[in-house]
């Protein structure tokens, strides 16, 4: 039942991707950029997740997530543009592939994190309801948001490291504004993961930054997008 | 030819009678020996703590007498053990060893632990089971499984030690390895904790009021024993706690565990307080990951599984009808063959002698002649006993061959019992 909307999502993006609205195609970002990562991820979480972390139910969440990430970007993508010269180098496909997949594995911590805060609710107020029944341990969810913080981190700074490459590649040009609140989201991230790593933070605490830093990430996207509608960026 | 169940359960008899009803695997060879020497052709005991049955192959008059008397020289005094029991004949027999093996007869609806309990009653009476109940045990074992894998009669828990379980799985990613520390020596978490035992944890500490007491459960669970003063550091390092004292007072307070609970870095703590009056103070369920059940709150999660397996009970009860009819089938058959068998050979010997004296009046016909007249015999003896052995046979696999085998034997002085 879990793969259906995975599966849905990957149909859509097919479909996306043969209307030329795919990320790759035009750099036409976020949220059809997440759109990839985020129904391979769901099905890496349920394939990989349930033998790792007996975690199906976090497919539950990202599946109708890709889903409607993938039909929102067809709605509003439906007339696209001519690709930009930036989108066609090996560095821009290569910046693009590492941001998505980091941001995906952001976007699944950010689950696991809200999950966790929901199966840590019902079990203090002693509710046997469907969170009870169907939900992972809470300890797994745990697990799963610490091992998607750690994988993603790295792979976003990359993803940003491989940014500044397509930059000096001759490739777009990026303003200060999105430098410094890209750079000020990556600070919130590592804090993020900083806590859980050095200062070993788990459980609530951990689910909390874990979620406020995801949270940060979509906030400086929709307040460049509002400020500058129309630039070509990823974050 | 019959099967007949005669027994005690939950049900018809209080603890303190079943208690002493109860047999011992050395003791079940004796006592079927009893039975069988009353005239019966197999027997299978069953007796677990909530009950003892007698499964009978082919009982003669004699045979519920020495089932009670068996029972009743347990019981002491001037008591019939028949007081407390009951008799089921054939199908009914057959159905209830099967609701018995599919958890519909339990104390605790669906509890699984019959099924191991059936099987070894099978194998410890195997020498005195004989060819029916070999069946009958073998097919209520395959009952118990198809009840338990078709429907969720077996799902969740349904008891407060195994809500325990169930509670501490939704917090822990798996329970094998992680340790548990006990607080007293009631009957419940000792319960608990073999319940978690059995799911791979480690009681690691056993604390007690009187450090003796501790020290005995301790020594039976393979843990340490500690005074409850000693025991309340370990909130720090102890995955589960479970906690039955006979305090009358909150023993376990926010005072003695708040340091402790403090140093675990966010690890979550579950405690399953069943004690009554309650052992641990709710205040300590306001510690940061700290989640406390009571017996209450265990009692919920089982009567949530409880109501979700009653509603599988018409469902089990379909397994169960079609497996009797089934079984019946194959018994019907197997009294049926012996009597036919009897029947037939009875009516070739009368066509042997009748075709003899003829044959012997008709000397001066040719042996092919005779041999004409012998086949016409045979012929006819085919004819006239092929429409009653198909409706008799057609008869016992529907499961209603007795009337017919009973009208067989009388009008024709069958009177032999053929083993099956």
């Amino acid at each position: 039942m879990v793969l259906v909307p995975h599966l849905i999502a990957l149909g859509l993006y097919a479909l996306a991707t043969a209307l030329a609205l795919a990320p790759f195609a035009g750099l036409r970002p976020a949220p059809r950029a997440l759109t990839l990562g985020v129904p391979l991820l769901g099905l890496a979480a349920h394939v990989v997740g349930e033998g790792l972390f007996r975690a199906s139910a976090v497919g539950v969440f990202t599946g109708p997530l890709a889903t409607g990430l993938v039909g929102l970007a067809l709605l509003i993508g439906l007339a696209p543009e001519a690709p930009p010269p930036s989108a066609r180098g090996a560095w821009s496909i290569l910046h693009i592939t590492v941001s998505v997949f980091g941001l995906a594995m952001l976007a699944l911590a950010f689950i696991a994190a809200a999950l966790y805060l929901l199966q840590f609710r019902e079990l203090k107020a002693k509710r046997f309801g469907p969170v009870f029944r169907l939900f992972p341990p809470l300890e797994r969810l745990d697990q799963l948001n610490h091992l998607s913080l750690v994988l993603g981190f790295p792979t976003v700074t990359l993803g940003v490291l491989l940014g500044f490459g397509v930059q000096y590649a001759g490739g777009a040009s990026v303003d200060a504004a999105q430098v410094v609140w890209g750079m000020l989201t990556w600070v919130v991230l590592g804090w993020a993961v900083g806590v859980r790593v050095v200062r070993h933070w788990a459980g609530r605490r951990a689910a909390f930054a874990s979620i406020a830093s995801f949270t940060a990430v979509l906030l400086v996207y929709v307040a460049l997008k509002l400020a500058a509608p129309g630039t070509q960026r990823f974050l | 030819m019959s099967i007949t169940v005669l027994g005690v359960n939950h049900r018809t008899a209080p603890l303190e009678v079943r208690e002493r009803f109860a047999h011992e695997r050395r003791e079940v060879p004796g006592s079927l020996e009893r039975v069988l020497a009353a005239g019966a052709r197999g027997g299978v005991l069953l007796s677990t703590c909530n009950r003892t049955e007698f499964y009978i192959a082919e009982p003669d008059e004699a045979v519920p007498d020495a089932v009670w008397a068996i029972l009743s020289e347990r019981l002491g005094g001037d008591r019939s053990a028949s007081e407390y029991g009951y008799v089921q004949r054939d199908r009914d027999a057959v159905r209830h060893l099967y609701r018995v093996s599919a958890g519909l007869d339990a104390m605790i609806l669906g509890e699984s632990q019959i099924q191991g309990q059936v099987r070894d009653a099978w194998e410890t009476s195997k020498a005195q089971a004989g060819p029916v109940l070999h069946r009958l045990f073998q097919s209520a074992l395959l009952v118990g499984a198809r009840v338990r894998s078709e429907t969720g009669l077996a799902t969740g828990a349904a008891s407060a030690p195994s809500a325990a379980v169930t509670v501490a799985a939704r917090i822990f990613t798996q329970l094998a390895g992680r340790s548990a520390l006990i607080l007293g020596a009631g009957d419940m978490a000792e319960l608990a904790a073999t319940c978690l035992v059995s799911e791979g944890v480690r009681v690691t500490l056993v604390a007690n009021r009187t450090y003796e007491r501790a020290r005995a459960i301790a020594e039976q669970l393979g843990a340490r024993a500690l005074t409850l003063d000693e025991a309340w550091e370990h909130f720090a390092d102890a995955d589960i706690v479970l906690s039955s004292t006979a305090a009358p007072h909150a023993v376990v307070t926010w005072d003695h565990v708040a340091p402790a609970v403090a140093r675990r870095g966010g690890r979550p703590l579950c405690i399953l307080d069943l004690g009554l009056p309650r052992d641990v103070e709710p205040a300590v369920a306001q510690l940061e990951n700290v989640f406390l059940y009571n017996i209450d709150d265990l009692q919920a999660v089982a009567a949530q599984a409880a109501a979700e397996r009653r509603r599988d009970i018409p469902a089990a009860e379909r397994i169960v009808s079609e497996e009797v009819e089934r079984f019946w089938a194959w018994y019907g058959g197997l009294v049926v063959v012996p009597v036919l068998k009897e029947f037939r050979e009875r009516l070739d010997r009368v066509r042997a002698a009748e075709l003899e004296r003829t044959l012997r009046h008709l000397a001066h016909l040719s042996p092919e002649d005779r041999g004409a007249i012998e086949y016409l015999s045979h012929t006819l003896l085919n004819k006239f006993l092929h429409q009653p052995t198909i409706a008799l046979k057609e008869a016992a696999q529907a499961g209603r061959g007795y009337g017919l085998l009973e009208a067989l034997k009388r009008l024709f002085g069958l009177e032999r019992r053929d083993d099956p």
